[in-house]
């Protein structure tokens, strides 16, 4: 009555056959095997196709279901800081500008025309005249004037992240309704992205004043606030909200926007999001139809892209998705001011420094094994800080550092980093041993797939890695306060279309100056190249010239690698095929156009 | 002790069907993982990357129309197709054979006995070819010797966390019950503290008061903590309740007589007498910390990579795509069932045995 | 027994706050910090994150820190979540319902089914059917619950052609359409989305309950009463349920606490899995993202289900048994 070994025994089998009909199975249908390396998508190619699209005139009617892997905790553009609520928010408020979903580059939006003074500082919009409130109050510039001086500048309403954005060097722009449709901002001095931050949420004044008054307004608009008190321009309303499940949108009535033919927009009926915390759960419910969209994994690919001709949806391959993950150094010099010890040992700082030990690493890295393995063959090696989904400001010609061990060993063989006693570590000049502890934050698949194949490739270099996942909060702690207690680290920001977001990363005075961070004046040549670049590309307003300073920028950070970046993911998007006006591009994916979209 | 002196009820114990299968499985299973550096083909963290997710090595025993005692495998390699599903090809040209006490990793015996021959594996040092008996994991290590040396962490945590539980059990429930009164009701009280939170809750909130970046070791002795915390409170009281009747017996009284220190009445006279139902108590509870260990690996706040637990090696497989394509991944779970069914026969078995109403 | 009650209920409340305080402690002692995501984010500026540790005392002590939670607890307010950014007390109030539904549901089945099941296998020990049972229940109680949900999700999404099982829901709590539905169409769509939680749930609570309850009539049944009874000419069914089952179900009644308990923690690993907006995923995201009054919120309302649980398997207990009435 061996029952139990019995069913070892013929779990074993069972493998082994399963195991047979893998191998056998695969290997006979004849579908042809591909370099991985001559399948990339020509996104190039798309995009062009992207730009030159015109949309049709859509049936009205029907509605997109969509997920999210984050409930809403707030439905208030102006005290919000978390990424979701923009999620939700952009359907429900608009700004005097709108990013375009294909170029990335600012266009008009309830602002048709605006005028710049010479200096560059005073702008004037006008203000589009069929524009509404979803509660059919006539939009005008004193809700501009409010939404800047009542809720942005008050400094009783907190959080505030918008009060960051617009404030410059500390000081305020003047904003002042001139009359009815035009709206006057004087900026202290030249700022290039101005017309990009004017996508802000516009909210209105006679809706919202009173709440100001009454101190109230940093917790309205929250969750729990019924939908009727959401009161914005949007080609959506929020119709319902049920926590942790839906967040329903229905149609604006009473939207602006027309099609061709006067017609207005939107023709959906409504956007439902299902909140799916489990990856799992939203592809499977995906591919039965509950849910029409899904932003796709590499591993998920073969799955979805197999029954793709036998169902009823289509799945789009897109191009290099931004998302990046980078490696890097503690190169933070100073000391702790009570203690005198300095933050980080001297003789790893001095690797740590030293550009070539850096470039070395960068070498070390196996990336096409990082793209076959993390994202099943779906993925680009990244070489700029920008991605080339982040759009015109991208430079794709930067230095790269494709995967030889043998180069990066010469390299520091050449700096003096050699194994002299033969116990399969290298040491430095001096006859330090080369070592040091890795760390990323747990809770990121990808992240942590990607650091386990770095340290095994560090590690190939005689290099002893000491490698640890942490809580990401303890993590950010660890880069941003004293005693900075870390050596290496891979971590991983989101960029976007404006250089300048990225500024308190690449100045170095910047909270975000991640291996030395707030430095008073540039500890080396070349960070004090990029201050310059940063100091002068905020404020040059000649568009080509801003790219010439910014192409160098990315050509300073390739050469110097203060941050090494790994791979990044295709972006891969599914939809059903129900939908018309579908305007596939990498910068933008899918639905950057859902006032068009309709269903055929 | 006492129950070895009643031969029945050994004799109960072997007779039950199911405690010699639940035997065998755990001397196979703790000698598997005693000697893990031995058995294991490969080290844990030893994998060939260009092979990743290969499949289970198909064992051969014709090459070229040639039968051959000697088992062998051929050397894998993959490619994408165009919908990027993974296709294995064997390399029918070379084979590799299978032979036991084979030159391989260079590892130590209990991190201190330096060991170059395995139990089996392929005699090739370039290891060009590998044996996968369970498939490849993401990075290309052999699953197999993943999950033996991941038997160390899951199958020590129960022996040791209950070793800790009993203690705490033995010593608080015996003195509650011992002297009853205020003592008493003060320390169940303060069991019932630990029993007032369900266990995941009370597991998570106390993992999260230290920090993750903890090495390895600090993690697996931190596990085991936390486990014997949660569980030492339902021990401890049926403890009282059986020192309570116990105390009130004749000996004890007579033990008191005598002169003895009620630290010796307890330990040395009363305590014993609970044995039987300790060991019970105690064998059926190891499951829950197997499973309490590879819960907390599975969501990522045990065991991290590179080492192996069987719950960190779920962990990694939890995904749809994973099953469908690599379903040998899921065997880290069959692993688990395995030990932890064992434990209950064996529980059970000794239950039937040393129940005193049969 | 009555005193006894609510003497118990009334300890359990200082029981309840000297944990939270121990966990207080702990999450407090631990690096790593609440407002880190704050930092992280190049919008925003020191003074905001200065103006939030001020509103809520970061920069006090950790006794003078707990004295401020409990004062906001007598007015049952439990302090605001920043990871949700939202009142705690708020937040756990959507999902407590949810998870206690799941628990309550699985004890129910479970009792349903273990309880004949364990008189079946009790009656006709060593039948085959019994036998099936006991190696189902050993597999019921040794198979981590997280695996048996991924496995039966699979089983769901492979099963397309198959009639009734291919149309119950994989994950969360309501379909899209819900709105649209009728009052009946609500529930049923509530109903297929908790087959598959509360399948799992009890499978694993069905093992061990039904064991229990096997072991518990085979003790029963070998009783001198039994005998007596047999000997007088009561019919086998009356022996059975009239007298053997009424005495083998209260160390079961005795259990129910002890079961709600363990269901509450299956569910709540359950829960990130197949997206149960419940007590659990909510828990662990907590920890996650070290948001302190929300994990004691979250303990303390799991530490309250339970003793609901107790106070309820007490009660039952009174109606049951006669003897503990009189005692």
């Amino acid at each position: 009555m061996n029952k139990v070994l019995l069913i070892f025994i013929s779990s074993l089998f069972i493998l082994q056959i399963t195991g047979c009909n893998n191998g056998k199975g695969n290997s006979q249908k004849a579908i042809a095997s591909i370099d991985s390396s001559s399948a990339k998508v020509d996104y190039l190619a798309l995009q062009e196709k992207a730009m030159k699209f015109v949309p049709e005139t859509g049936k009205f009617g029907g509605q997109i279901v969509l997920s999210t892997v984050s409930d809403p905790k707030s439905f208030n553009p102006i005290t919000s800081t978390e990424t979701s609520t923009s999620e939700f928010t952009q359907y429900m408020y608009e700004g005097l500008i709108r990013i375009n979903g294909v170029t990335l580059m600012p266009e008009a939006n309830i602002s048709d025309k605006w005028e710049v003074s010479g200096d560059g500082l005073i702008f004037t919009f006008h203000i589009r005249d069929n524009v509404l409130w979803s509660d059919s109050t006539r939009f005008s510039a004193y809700d501009v004037e409010f939404t800047f001086n009542d809720l942005i500048y008050n400094k009783a309403i907190t959080p505030n992240s918008s009060r960051d954005i617009f404030t410059m060097e500390g000081k305020k722009i003047a904003v002042k309704a001139l009359d009815s449709s035009h709206v006057e901002f004087r900026l202290p001095f030249t700022y290039a992205p101005f017309l990009r931050v004017l996508s802000q949420e516009i909210l209105p004044k006679h809706k919202y004043s009173a709440l100001v008054k009454k101190g109230s307004f940093s917790t309205s608009l929250g969750i729990q606030t019924p939908p009727d008190q959401m009161v914005g321009t949007g080609p959506f309303m929020l119709e319902s909200y049920i926590s942790s499940q839906k967040v329903i949108f229905k149609r604006n009535p009473l939207y602006w926007k027309t099609d061709s033919q006067g017609n207005k927009l939107p023709y959906l009926d409504k956007i439902v999001y299902t909140v799916v915390t489990d990856q799992n759960a939203e592809l499977l419910q995906f591919k039965r139809g509950e849910v029409d969209y899904l932003t796709a994994k590499g591993e998920d690919f073969p799955g979805l892209k197999k029954d793709e001709p036998t169902s009823n949806y289509s799945v789009f391959r897109l191009g290099p998705a931004s998302g990046s993950n980078f490696l890097f150094f503690n190169m933070n010099n100073r000391a702790d001011p009570k203690s005198k010890k300095p933050y980080v040992d001297s003789i790893k700082l001095s690797w740590f420094t030293n550009t070539k030990f850096r470039q070395a690493i960068a070498y070390a890295l196996d990336k096409d094994n990082m793209i076959n393995i993390v994202m099943n063959g779906l993925g680009y090696p990244q070489w700029s800080p920008m991605a080339p989904s982040e759009g015109y400001f991208f430079n794709s010609k930067v230095t790269e550092y494709p995967y030889n061990i043998e180069k990066a060993k010469q390299i520091l063989a050449a700096e003096g980093f050699i194994d002299t006693n033969g116990d399969g570590i290298i040491e430095d000049k001096g006859g330090n041993p080369v070592e040091f502890s890795f760390v990323t934050n747990s809770g990121n698949n990808t992240r942590v797939k990607i650091a386990e194949i770095i340290r095994k490739d560090i590690e190939s270099l005689g290099i002893k890695v000491h490698f640890q996942q942490i809580e990401f909060n303890s993590l950010i702690q660890k880069i941003d306060h004293p005693p900075y207690e870390w050596e290496a680290i891979l971590l991983g920001l989101t960029g976007g279309p404006e250089p300048h977001s990225g500024r308190n990363v690449w100045h170095s005075s910047g909270t975000l100056h991640m291996w030395s961070p707030v430095q008073t004046s540039a500890a080396t040549p070349w960070e004090a190249s990029i201050d310059s670049i940063y100091d002068a590309g905020v404020k040059e307003l000649d568009t080509l010239k801003r790219k010439v300073l910014y192409d160098r920028w990315q050509q300073i950070v390739s050469d110097e690698v203060p941050l090494i970046y790994t791979v990044l993911p295709e972006k891969i998007l599914c939809i059903a095929n129900k939908f018309g006006n579908l305007n596939p591009s990498l910068n933008g994916g899918l639905l950057h156009n859902l006032e068009y979209i309709y269903v055929k | 002790m006492i129950f070895f002196k009643d031969n029945r009820a050994v004799q109960k114990f072997f007779h039950h069907p199911l405690v010699m299968p639940g035997l065998i499985t755990l001397c196979f299973l703790y000698t598997c993982s005693i000697f893990a550096e031995f058995v294991a083909p490969y080290n844990y963290d030893n994998g060939n990357r260009e092979i990743s997710y290969q499949p289970p090595s198909k064992i051969h025993f014709i090459h070229n129309g040639k039968f051959s005692l000697q088992p062998f495998v051929y050397s894998y390699s993959f490619k994408f197709n165009s919908n990027y599903e993974r296709i294995y090809i064997e390399d029918k040209s070379r084979p590799y054979s299978l032979s036991l006490f084979t030159k391989g990793d260079k590892v130590k015996l209990w991190h201190i006995i330096p060991i170059q021959r395995h139990l089996f594996g392929i005699n090739d040092s370039s290891q060009k070819c590998r044996l996968y008996l369970f498939g490849a994991d993401p990075v290309g290590r052999d699953l197999f010797s993943r999950i033996i040396y991941g038997s160390r962490v899951s199958l020590s945590v129960g022996l040791i966390g209950v070793f800790i539980t009993s203690i705490l059990g033995f010593l608080i429930g015996g003195i509650s019950g011992y002297y009853g009164g205020k003592t008493d009701w003060l320390l169940m009280r303060f069991s019932e503290c630990f029993m007032l939170v369900p266990s995941f809750f009370l597991m998570l909130a106390l993992r999260s008061a230290f920090p993750i970046d903890i090495s390895s070791t600090e993690v697996y002795l931190l596990i085991i903590v936390i486990l014997s915390l949660i569980g030492w409170a339902g021990f401890a009281r049926v403890i009282r309740g059986m020192v309570l009747s116990i105390g009130k017996r004749d000996f004890v009284t007579a033990a008191k007589a005598l002169g003895a220190t009620d630290l010796r009445i307890i330990i040395i006279h009363i305590l014993p007498q609970t044995v039987s139902y300790a060991i019970v108590s105690i064998t059926l509870s190891i499951p829950g910390y197997i499973l309490g260990e590879s819960m907390l690996s599975f969501i990522g706040l045990g065991i991290q990579d590179p080492q192996a637990s069987w719950g960190n090696l779920l962990g990694v497989a939890m995904n749809v795509a994973d099953i469908q394509y690599h379903p040998w991944i899921l065997m880290p779970g069959v692993f688990i069932l395995l030990s932890v069914m064992a434990f209950n026969f064996i529980g059970d078995g000794l239950r039937d045995a040393l129940d005193p109403n049969r | 027994m009555r005193d006894e009650l609510i003497r118990r209920l009334l300890v359990s409340i200082p029981q309840l706050l000297l944990i939270s305080f121990v966990t207080f402690l702990f999450i407090d002692l631990a690096p790593g910090d609440i407002l880190a995501k704050y930092r992280f984010d190049p919008r925003i500026s020191k003074e905001t994150i200065q103006q939030i540790e001020q509103k809520y005392h970061f920069d006090k002590p950790i006794l003078v820190q707990y004295g401020h939670w409990l004062v906001r607890l007598a007015h049952f307010d439990l302090g605001y979540s920043f990871s949700r950014e939202a009142n705690v007390t708020a937040v756990i109030v959507e999902r407590l319902f949810n998870t206690f539904i799941l628990a309550l549901f699985s004890i129910i089945i479970t009792w349903l089914i273990a309880i004949p099941l364990g008189i079946y296998a009790a009656v006709r020990q060593y039948s085959w059917g019994d036998r099936i049972m006991t190696a189902i229940s050993y597999l019921g109680m040794s198979l981590p619950g997280f695996f048996i949900a991924l496995i039966l999700m699979y089983v769901i999404y492979i099963s397309k052609d198959m009639p009734i099982i291919s149309l119950l829901p994989i994950g969360g709590m309501i379909s899209a359409n819900y709105e649209s539905l009728g009052f009946f169409g609500k529930i049923g769509d509530r109903a297929a989305h908790m087959v598959l939680p509360v399948t799992v749930l009890t499978i694993t609570a069905l093992a061990g309950l039904q064991r229990i309850s096997r072991g518990n009539m085979l003790e029963e049944l070998r009783k001198q009463y039994i005998v007596t009874a047999r000997a007088k000419g009561l019919p086998e069914n009356r022996i059975i349920y009239g007298h053997a089952l009424r005495n083998a179900i209260n160390p079961l009644i005795t259990l129910f606490g002890f079961e709600f308990s363990t269901l509450l923690s299956g569910a709540a690993l359950l829960e990130i899995i197949i997206n149960w907006p419940g007590l659990g995923s909510l828990m662990l995201s907590a920890v996650r993202s070290q948001d302190t009054f929300l994990v004691m919120g979250s303990m303390l309302m799991g530490g309250g289900m339970l003793i609901l649980g107790n106070f309820v398997s007490d009660i039952l207990l009174i109606i049951v048994d006669p003897r503990v009435r009189k005692g």
